[in-house]
């Protein structure tokens, strides 16, 4: 149950800040992508069951609150949560720079997806280009940042313990 | 496939066909959900998390609202020492030179309660009337600046005639130099108050507040009005064309003052 509870309430902190600081910030041009940095991260420390609801539930929600057809961010946050859970099991979860690359992929992809559905006329795309690539700039320093203050502060690794690599789920 | 993968791959291949199904099925059936719905039930979940927000938001705006209003207090109280010195002062000097005692005014906050007109409003209706003393010709004006005159009292509603009434005419003068001249409404070339019958000769510069002169009788004097934005000629070329912009925000009132004048002996309403 846990593991449940604390899915939910990320839920709540990622759709949060999403809603308050990170819209302000993104109304001026810098988009931090919440959703893709929440999903990833969680999938790397819970596996790929795990990381799929989370990345379905968390998309749900995002897709609710939003006024889109719902489904755009539950599909593809929940075959991200899975990606990221199936590969954390062959890396080296706590290295900032496996971290880095993982986030910026993961940002690409969804920022991309999410932009694919704006792709309503020509002219916008250099607009939407430039917002997927600032987004993938900032998100993967700023959450490989923040994790590495996490990890100091809890004083331990956030993602080695083996206990904890298969997940609830296996 | 499931027999090929371990208990925990083949459950978690399972959610992930699940997910995604079920992603799929709501991006496929979009327009045939009941959207609306489904926003409403989003919108009770995210109520509470909108309700923490709007809260921490009002609180940090009455934060910062309090601030300054700390800030402005403190400066009137010290500019209300200043005025209160110079009013005693000038109550004497008014004896000394036999000139007739000033009567001061009552504000009665009043509420707006719409405005009429087109595009540029004309008139507004108040939330008081004879019953809360307020009466016809009594000034009307919000803390910035001067608003117009009641010109309909009804027992518990009046009317205020704008300053952007093509009919108003409030006479006025420019502050510091004593321009006087009346200042009216026009629409042409494009809506605007323009302090008319000014002469060429006087002297009228742009940022100068224009003040209510008391002359006409309607207004008390020194009520603020607005400030000296453009200059110019009149049609006929002998008059100067002073364009005033309001200090009221004539198209976004919702609260004013009304100056209910007090009962003195031979002052009619």
């Amino acid at each position: 149950m846990r593991p449940l509870g604390a899915l939910l309430v990320l839920v709540g902190v990622a759709l949060l800040l999403r809603s308050t600081a990170l819209s302000a910030l993104a109304a001026r041009g810098v988009v931090v992508d919440v959703l893709a940095f929440a999903t990833a991260m969680w999938a790397l420390r819970y596996g790929e069951s795990w990381g799929a609801t989370f990345g379905f539930v968390l998309g749900l929600a995002a897709d609710l609150d939003a006024a889109h057809w719902m489904g755009r961010h539950a599909l593809l946050l929940a075959l991200m949560g899975y990606a990221v859970g199936r590969l954390s099991r062959t890396l080296v979860r706590d290295s900032a720079r496996t971290q880095l690359v993982l986030l910026a992929i993961a940002t690409l992809t969804h920022q991309v997806w999410s932009a694919a559905f704006e792709l309503d006329r020509l002219e916008s795309w250099p607009y939407l280009l430039q917002r997927v690539l600032v987004a993938a700039l900032l998100t993967a320093p700023l959450g490989t940042l923040l994790l590495s203050l996490l990890r100091r502060a809890s004083g331990q690794p956030l993602f080695g313990h083996a206990v904890l690599e298969s997940g609830p789920s296996s | 496939m499931g027999g090929f993968l371990p208990p925990a791959e083949r459950r978690s291949s399972a959610l992930l066909g699940l997910y995604t199904a079920l992603s799929l099925l709501l991006l496929i059936l979009g327009d045939r959900l009941p959207q609306a719905s489904l926003r409403g039930v989003g919108a009770w979940i995210f109520a509470p998390i909108d309700r923490i927000v709007l809260t921490a938001d009002r609180m940090a705006a009455a934060w910062h609202e309090n601030q300054r209003l700390h800030q402005a207090v403190a400066e009137l109280m010290i500019e209300n020492q200043h005025l209160r010195a110079a009013g005693i002062e000038n109550q004497r000097l008014r004896e000394e030179l036999g000139l007739p005692a000033y009567h001061g005014f009552t504000l009665r906050p009043v509420e707006v309660l719409a405005l009429s007109g087109e595009a540029v409003p004309a008139a507004a209706t108040l939330s008081a009337g004879t019953h809360q003393g307020v009466h016809e010709g009594d000034p009307v004006m919000t803390r910035e600046g001067l608003l117009g005159r009641i010109g309909e009292s009804y027992p518990t509603l009046s009317r205020v005639v704008l300053l952007t009434d093509l009919n108003s005419a409030v006479a006025a003068e420019v502050e510091s130099t004593g321009v006087l001249g009346v200042l009216r409404f026009t629409t042409a070339p494009r809506p605007r108050l323009v302090l008319t019958s000014v002469p060429l000769a006087d002297t009228v510069r742009i940022g100068q507040q224009v003040l209510t002169s008391g002359l006409s009788r309607r207004y008390p004097r020194q009520l603020p009005i607005g400030r000296v934005s453009r200059l110019g000629r009149d049609a006929s070329g002998l008059m100067q064309d002073v364009e005033v912009e309001p200090f009221a925000r004539l198209s976004r009132i919702r609260h004013a003052f009304v100056l209910v004048r007090p009962a003195a002996p031979g002052d009619h309403p």
